[in-house]
């Protein structure tokens, strides 16, 4: 069978296609029909000789094979040391047999090398620090799920998602009116405790454009209105875009460099339609990734920087409390032990890994704070990086990854984890679920809301008598 | 035999090899993509430069990486050999003579003890990076036909060269002769090529995490 019902190659590209597959529940029949999806060996040798060049194919051929890259990866380690978890191992065996055979690959190795590269792998990049060569093996796994997707071979929910910003230009089905009303409905919400409280919409020449994750409105609202606070308790001139306001591109996890153009580009367009100073983006590990690092090469911007400066949460966070636009009271510091979540995108990926430990400084009381070992930029996965956390066939294969970070988080004896970043607290959340250690786990925003002191013009009335 | 080893090829396999490692950098060089790699190398090359170096540097100095800090073993494994095979070859004694007398090249050379002992060193390296490659799992099964032969090709010159100092005899010199010529000309062709690759791939992950990775925060690529 060529292609399926609803195993097919070509992306979600209308409303009718995403609900057409969610129908499908768990991606049953989509798996089922994957097994007989035919490889399109002709279009694969295509895209390997437009993009696989010299960067990519000398990785492959000068590997070493001296397994220098296994330790350093924590499903290696977490999996009792399966010398098939060796990065190097799972490289050579997806895309370097692709290139090696020129494409010229069937089904049954396709569905292998989807399972290698999205339960074996969280495109990490960890493994790119312990190499000799510098072969960065999480990028060469990123790129082999590119291939992968375009013949149609990727985890139901992440071709779903891919969907989702296709159509909606966000990773859930958010349009712009239910984000508008979201932000108004926040506004009012926390009016009466913070008296001229806004969340200006489409204002042009703000100093801040702020961006968000969409599950934000649509699952945790109140982180919108804690950014707000923040915002309003700092005395920022911001302003959110009306359209183009989603950070993340799940797209990036699926391979789908073409959804992931146009995600990012949407977001480049409100910079550019609103000329913002600078942008903030939300507590988000990929959607930083998405936005800043990799965004302006997918939307072929040559000097591989957004239309206006763009900085992660952490970045605004540190320089807030430096500049003193937000003060902490110094009773409410965290008097408990505490340890931090570095998320692999904006720390090893971005070198962020001060910026955050600049922020403990100011809202943990000395003496509190507890490293993780390893840390910063060798810091592990959170265990659900990469789009691991949302694909329901690798649950049992998640689930195991995430003892690593139990084992780190209890190893500090901390039951308090900062991690300022959706996906790993996710991760966090769910290894809580999953193992029942005891921890509670949060974002930067709810901590901050408690300890910072509130500038006496902002006080609601009643405060003031 | 030993005249057009020691003469007329060595002409051949040098140009073969100079020529063919160049071909290599420049192919790599040529192939590389601003916009496939998301590394925009032209804006900021000072920095993508800087961090090139560093990359470089700190897997050249023993100890000098995180990686080869947590894996001693492999560390002084893999430094004895490539010392030994880098340079043995191109200061010894006899090899400066022969460039002297057979290329009318002036070449300093090392005390024949230190040759020998690097020598030796870089073969018992060889000898335990087999061992490893066997005993380890986790390099076993990432190890091929191919890394064998490779093994093979670069100690063979080695071994006869040893054997041809221990005194042994004309047949022990013109197998020298022609493993030395087989390795050379090996270099261009095969995973050997790393040798100039190495610095092609390391610069390349330097500019990455300089130019877009950490670099402008003074982070990226943290030893």
């Amino acid at each position: 069978m060529p292609e399926g019902k609803y195993c097919f190659r070509r992306p979600l590209q209308t409303e009718e296609d995403i609900l057409h597959l969610l129908s499908d529940t768990r991606g049953t029949n989509y798996y089922k029909e994957m097994e007989e999806l035919e490889v399109d060996t002709a279009d694969l040798k295509k895209r390997l000789d437009a993009t696989c060049k010299s960067r990519i194919r000398t990785w492959l051929d000068i590997c070493a094979r001296c397994g220098l890259c296994a330790d350093s990866c924590f499903l290696y380690r977490v999996n009792d040391r399966a010398p098939e978890q060796v990065p190097s191992y799972k490289v050579q065996t997806t895309l370097g047999e692709i290139v090696r055979k020129d494409g010229n690959v069937d089904t049954k190795f396709m569905l292998h090398a989807m399972e290698v590269c999205w339960s074996r792998c969280t495109c990490c990049s960890r493994c790119a620090q312990y190499c000799p060569h510098g072969i960065d093996m999480g990028q060469m796994i990123s790129y082999t799920r590119g291939l992968l997707y375009s013949q149609g071979f990727v985890p139901w929910e992440l071709k779903i998602g891919s969907g989702m910003h296709r159509v909606y230009r966000a990773q859930m089905d958010v349009t712009e009116e239910d984000w508008v009303e979201t932000c108004e409905w926040m506004a009012e919400e926390n009016e009466e405790e913070y008296p001229g409280l806004t969340i200006p919409v489409d204002v042009e020449d703000a100093d801040i454009m702020y961006t968000c994750n969409a599950r934000e409105p649509k699952h945790y609202p109140e982180d919108v209105a804690e950014a707000a606070i923040l915002f309003h308790i700092a005395g920022e001139n911001w302003t959110v875009p009306s359209n183009g306001w989603e950070q993340t591109a799940l797209c990036m996890f699926a391979g789908d460099w073409e959804a992931c153009k146009m995600q990012v580009q949407n977001v480049y367009d409100a910079i550019e339609r609103l000329r913002p100073k600078r942008v903030v983006g939300t507590e988000c590990g990929h959607a930083h990734r998405a936005s800043v690092i990799e965004g302006p090469y997918w939307c072929g911007r040559p000097d591989g920087k957004p239309p206006a400066p763009y900085i992660h949460y952490v970045e605004w966070v540190a320089e807030a409390l430096r500049t003193g636009k937000l003060k902490i009271d110094p009773a409410k510091r965290i008097k408990e032990p505490v340890t931090l979540q570095d998320s692999c995108n904006y720390v090893r990926n971005y070198g962020l890994a001060e910026v955050t430990r600049e922020i403990i400084s100011y809202i943990v009381e000395p003496g509190y704070f507890v490293e993780m070992a390893p840390n910063k930029e060798y810091n592990y996965c959170c265990g659900g990086g990469g789009g691991f956390n949302g694909v329901g066939r690798y649950r049992a294969q998640r689930n195991k990854a995430l003892k690593t970070k139990r084992d780190q988080i209890l190893a500090t004896g901390c039951k308090l984890v900062i991690a300022p970043c959706h996906n790993c607290w996710d991760a966090i959340r769910d290894l809580e679920e999953e193992f029942e250690i005891g921890i509670r786990w949060t974002f930067l925003k709810p901590l901050l809301i408690k300890m910072v002191e509130i500038p006496e013009h902002l006080r609601p009335e009643q405060e003031e008598e | 035999m030993y005249e057009f080893l020691a003469g007329p090829m060595l002409w051949v396999t040098f140009t073969v090899f100079i020529v063919g490692c160049i071909w290599r950098v420049v192919r790599y060089v040529r192939g590389l993509s601003w916009q496939l790699d998301r590394v925009a190398y032209r804006p900021h090359f000072a920095l993508g430069a800087k961090y090139a170096l560093k990359s470089i540097l700190f897997w050249l100095v023993p100890f000098g990486s995180r990686s080869w800090r947590e894996k001693p073993g492999m560390t002084v494994l893999f430094f004895a050999f490539h010392i030994g095979i880098v340079f043995v070859p191109l200061f010894l004694e006899a090899h400066a003579v022969i460039a002297r007398q057979r290329l009318g090249i002036a070449w300093p050379s090392m005390p024949a003890g230190l040759a020998d002992g690097l020598t030796v060193a870089m073969l018992v390296a060889g000898v335990g990076l087999v061992i490893r490659r066997l005993a380890l799992p986790e390099v076993r099964i990432i190890t091929t036909g191919y890394d064998y032969l490779l093994l093979a090709i670069t100690m063979a010159p080695f071994i006869t060269g040893l054997i041809c100092r221990l005194g042994g005899g004309e047949g022990w010199l013109l197998a020298h002769l022609i493993t030395g010529h087989l390795m050379l000309l090996a270099i261009p062709f095969t995973k050997l090529s790393h040798m100039v690759l190495y610095f092609c791939s390391r610069a390349q992950l330097g500019m990455d995490f300089g130019i877009k990775r950490g670099g402008e925060r003074g982070r990226g690529l943290v030893w």
